[in-house]
Order: structure tokens, then C-alpha cells, then sequence
């Protein structure tokens, strides 16, 4: 667009600033560098940084020329083979000071395992299927083989595994701001149709915990991927304030699919898929809330306790971050809590449209400094204090998946600013 | 002789856990070996862009304040807006939050959104855009 820029960024961050102006293709950026924080400070302070600051901002503004260059392009396939003398364990060791690891073992991805594995998929394996962010590493498939070979994913998985990536690959899902944000985020995976059943992935009791190996190792290699090939490293560029074990393993689980009550139909056939597709929707998500509810009896006392739990989630959108209220969240509804809410009679839509209603908090809730007031007042219509602001701005954006086994939970997913989910059809 | 017979399988089992016992050991224990492995990381593939010159001055020109919407960055601005009207003559400076409050949201999401952000500032022909961002 022809104008040049100044970006002033807090010293915590400015590491975080420049991977990502390399990133989109800037070797070099004007920054200005204020001493953290800048949020959550007094007025007095924030002028004073400013003050500070100003000579620096005339300097950058009128003197400051680009000085690094990009690395050259190299070929992107095949991957280039190397050599270590040592143990398993001093091989695994290596692999974690060279950045090549997550601090879980991995199983070494030697040429003729690779080879095994790309016999799981038809792809060719120097087809590119995007570049991970934030370090724009370029996925082959390949090097999607080389993943799930350290992961311990058997052959089979490779479709699944490469449709969660085209997805995760898909502008839609943020995944640059997933593997970069302070919030404890995480990668969720949901699986539908045939392929469940064909490749093994759980879908009934505890299918996105442990001891289920397609889950897990379709999860670890998705955040291989993402740290490794996508460079989102702690503490920087990935600036997890605590992080979580979703940064090891993403969430992973097929629907439930013999659990749907009668009349619901399974959630890829609400996204626009046939019931016999194999699909695989993908999705950046806060860690879930757990609705623990052993007691109620009918839908309305059941979808009362839950919109009170799920509430606490509301103030990551409204007035603080707007574009949060057109993004769909998810809800995992467990098989019994499906039984009781349809056993009344009630449709998917009764429950998405009750849910919606009541799941709301008072506008007063929201900290005074949220930027999107306005906005909200425009889309939303006029607020006062008592007003009670909904997660979404249209019912249909609470989408529903029976997901889990026996007991009396469900989860709450609420998405990470930004992320949409993307589904994507698995093709072997 | 049922005795003999005894002490002599008793002999055998001794004997033979003595030699299968430092194999049984050598094959716990590790064994150095090369590993001929593939490159997991995968290779950068940026398209380079364009980095426009900078001003040699900022007098008579257009400056456009932009806030992302993290908290505070607008009064940071606030204050460079002053300092800047008060030491550079003629300059006229535009707060992006007032004259494009759409463009104010703490994550873009997505290139194409922050894109869209981009095209809605530079309608206003800023010679120069100053932005604050990060927490």
C-alpha cells in the first residue's frame, strides 16, 4: 500500500512482533521498544512511557532503514537426511536441544519408517500443502509422514492426520494466533463419519484422554507439527503465560456417533456433510468447562444449571473482544445429559435456542476498559448495566457434538478470538 | 539315585542362569548406534515484501495513529498525538479509533481481516502509520 509503518511494542513482546513481520515477508520492520507492560498500568504511567518514547518514535519515523534480509527459498522436498551416533535416549536428548522435540520422547523418524508411513495416504509426498505459522516452515506430506512417525501414529492415521492439518492450514482457524497468544489455548479435533470405525478413533468412554493411540498420536504430531515445523516455541514466539498439557496433545475425539438421540443428527451433517463422509473439523478452544450435573431431571432444570456454568466464559467476547460474538462455540454433550434433553422431546435447535437465552451475563460484568462498547451498542442494540449480553450473536452459532461415554458431564469449548471451525473431508 | 538325579537338574538350572544372566543384562542396556534420520523442521518459505521508505521529516505531513484495542494503547497514543502537534509543524494527525472504530479488535484473526484493517486505514492517505500494540 506504499506507507511506511512505526510499531511500538511492549519489550516482552517485541520478539514475538519481529518473528512475525518475517513472517508475512518483512526481514525488517521500524520497532519501538517500551518497557512492559503497557495494560493495566495508571494513566500518569502510560504518559510517562510516552514521553519516553516520543524522541524514539521521531527517530524511527524519519531516519530508520531496513537493514536483514529473508534467507533464500530452498527446495522443500525431499527433506534432508541426517546423521547421529548415540543411544535412543541420547538420541531423544538431541532432538530436544536441537528444537526438534516437545519434551516428550519420540520414535526416530528414520527413511524406512517414513516410507511405511506414506503408505497410509494416496498424497504424493512432495505435495505442499501450506506453510505453518508462525515460522512459515512448509508442510509436505512428507514431512507430515516424518510427524506422525515420531508421534507413533500407525499408517492408517495419515488421512485423518493430514485433513486436521489442511484445516488447521485454512485461514478460518487462526492458527498463527493460536501458537502465539498469551491464553492457555489448544487444538481441538473432532472426528465424524465411517472413518472412526475403519481407523480406530475413539469416540465413546474417555476418547479424547489417554490409552487411545489414534487419538493420542494424531494429537502429539498436530503439536509437533506446530512447534517444529511451525517454530511456536515457549517462552517466544508461543507466549503461553502457563501453557497446558492441550500444547502437547490436541484434543482429539470422534462423535459419539451411537449415541445421537433420535431425530439429531451428527455434527458433520449440520456442517453440510453426508452422513457416510468422513470428515474432520478442526478448532482453537480455551480449555472447556466441565457441566457436572447429576441431579437435574428435565431439560429446563438441566439447561438452567448450565447456562450459569458456562457464563464465566462470557467475558472473553462482548464488549471486549466483538468479533468473538460471530464465532461458534462448542458444545461436547455427553450421552446421558443427550438422553435427558431429548428424552423430553426436545430438537437440537430447542436446546441451542434455550442454552443461548439463558446463558448470559449482566453487561456491568465486563471491565470498563473493553474496547468494543460502541460496537456493541451497533450490533447488539442499547446496553445498561443490567443488560444480558448472550456468548454469540445468533443461536446457531452454538454448535452441538455427542461426544464421550458414561456419566453425568458435558464439556463447554469456547473458541480462541479469532477461530472459526474449519471441517475438512478426509481423503485417503 | 533319584537323589543324584536331583542335584544334577539343580546344577543345570544354576549353571545356565549363569550364563544367560549377562546376556539377559547386555541386552537392557542401550546400545550406541548411527541413526540416519529426516529433517523434521521442514524449510521457510517466505514470499519477500516490499518495506516502503521512510520520511526524511514529518512536517506538513499526514500521521495515523493506529490502536489494535489492547488496553492503554489508546491513551499511549493519546499523549504522541499531543507531542507530536506541539514539536512538528503543520502535522495533522488522525486517531484510528475515531475515525475507523471497526478497526479496533485485539486479535484480527486472520490475514485477510488484518488485510481488510490495512485497506480501511490507508484510505485516509496517512504518509506515515504509528502503531501500539501488544499487552
Amino acid at each position: 500500500m506504499g506507507i511506511p509503518t512505526v510499531t511500538i511494542s511492549s519489550s516482552e513482546f517485541v520478539s514475538l512482533a519481529k518473528d512475525t513481520s518475517v513472517g508475512k515477508g518483512a526481514a525488517d520492520l521500524s520497532f519501538v521498544i517500551v518497557p512492559h507492560p503497557l495494560g493495566m498500568i495508571p494513566l500518569a504511567e502510560i504518559r510517562e512511557k510516552a514521553d519516553r518514547a516520543f524522541p524514539l518514535i521521531m527517530k524511527a519515523a524519519t531516519e530508520w532503514k531496513p537493514e536483514a534480509k529473508l534467507p533464500p527459498i530452498k527446495p522443500i522436498y525431499p527433506a534432508q537426511k541426517l546423521i547421529f551416533e548415540g543411544t535412543i535416549s541420547e538420541f531423544n536428548q538431541y532432538l530436544m536441544d536441537k528444537g526438534f522435540s516437545i519434551g516428550l520422547p519420540v520414535i526416530p523418524p528414520t527413511p524406512e519408517r517414513v516410507k511405511k508411513m506414506l503408505k497410509g495416504t494416496s498424497r504424493k509426498p512432495d505435495e505442499l500443502l501450506g506453510m505453518v505459522p508462525p515460522r512459515m516452515g512448509a508442510l509436505t506430506v512428507e514431512l507430515v509422514a516424518i510427524h506422525a512417525v515420531m508421534a507413533g501414529c500407525k499408517p492408517e492415521y495419515m488421512p485423518v492426520l493430514i485433513a486436521a492439518l489442511e484445516a488447521l492450514l485454512d485461514p478460518k482457524a487462526n492458527w498463527r494466533g493460536l501458537t502465539t497468544t498469551t491464553a492457555t489455548s489448544s487444538i481441538l479435533v473432532i472426528v465424524n463419519g465411517p472413518i472412526i470405525y475403519e481407523v480406530g478413533i475413539a469416540s465413546r468412554q474417555g476418547a479424547a484422554g489417554s490409552g487411545h493411540q489414534a487419538n493420542a498420536s494424531i494429537g502429539y504430531a498436530i503439536n509437533l507439527i506446530a512447534d517444529i515445523v511451525g517454530g511456536s516455541k515457549s517462552p517466544s514466539p508461543d507466549k503461553s503465560l502457563l501453557g497446558g498439557p492441550g500444547d502437547f496433545v490436541a484434543w482429539v475425539f470422534g462423535e459419539n456417533q451411537l449415541a445421537l438421540p433420535k431425530g439429531w443428527e451428527p455434527y458433520h451433517v449440520d456442517r453440510g456433510f453426508k452422513r457416510t463422509d468422513s470428515v474432520v473439523t478442526v478448532m482453537g478452544v480455551y480449555p472447556p468447562v466441565d457441566n457436572i450435573d447429576h441431579w437435574s431431571t428435565s431439560p429446563e432444570e438441566h439447561v438452567r444449571w448450565w447456562s450459569y456454568l458456562a457464563s464465566p466464559l462470557l467475558s472473553i467476547g462482548g464488549p471486549c473482544w466483538i468479533s468473538q460474538m460471530d464465532q461458534p462455540h462448542i458444545i461436547a454433550i455427553g450421552p446421558e445429559h443427550a438422553q435427558l434433553i431429548s428424552g423430553a422431546g426436545w430438537t437440537k435447535e430447542q436446546f441451542q435456542k434455550t442454552f443461548w437465552e439463558q446463558a448470559r451475563i449482566p453487561f456491568s460484568a465486563w471491565p470498563k476498559g473493553c474496547p468494543n462498547v460502541d460496537l456493541l451498542v451497533k450490533r447488539f442494540g442499547p446496553v445498561n448495566a443490567d443488560t444480558p449480553i448472550p456468548m454469540t450473536l445468533k443461536y446457531e452459532d452454538i454448535h452441538i457434538v455427542i461426544a464421550g461415554g458414561a456419566g453425568k458431564h458435558s464439556h463447554f469449548f469456547a473458541p480462541f478470538p479469532g477461530c472459526f471451525p474449519v471441517t475438512k473431508l478426509i481423503r485417503k | 539315585m533319584v537323589k543324584n538325579f536331583i542335584l544334577r537338574k539343580r546344577l543345570f538350572i544354576f549353571l545356565t542362569f549363569i550364563l544367560i544372566l549377562p546376556l539377559s543384562l547386555s541386552s537392557a542396556k542401550e546400545r550406541k548406534q548411527i541413526w540416519e534420520y529426516l529433517n523434521p523442521e521442514g524449510v521457510i518459505k517466505i514470499e519477500p515484501m516490499k518495506i516502503n521508505p521512510h520520511p526524511d521529516t514529518l512536517e506538513g505531513k499526514t500521521i495515523m495513529l493506529r490502536w489494535n484495542g489492547k488496553h492503554n494503547g489508546d491513551k499511549f497514543l493519546e499523549r504522541i498525538a499531543e507531542l507530536l502537534i506541539n514539536h512538528v509543524k503543520n502535522i495533522k494527525v488522525i486517531k484510528s479509533w475515531e475515525v475507523a472504530p471497526e478497526t479496533v479488535d485485539p486479535i484480527a484473526g486472520s490475514q485477510e481481516r488484518s488485510l481488510e484493517f490495512a485497506k480501511t486505514i490507508a484510505k485516509f492517505k496517512p504518509d506515515l502509520v504509528i502503531g501500539a500494540q501488544s499487552d
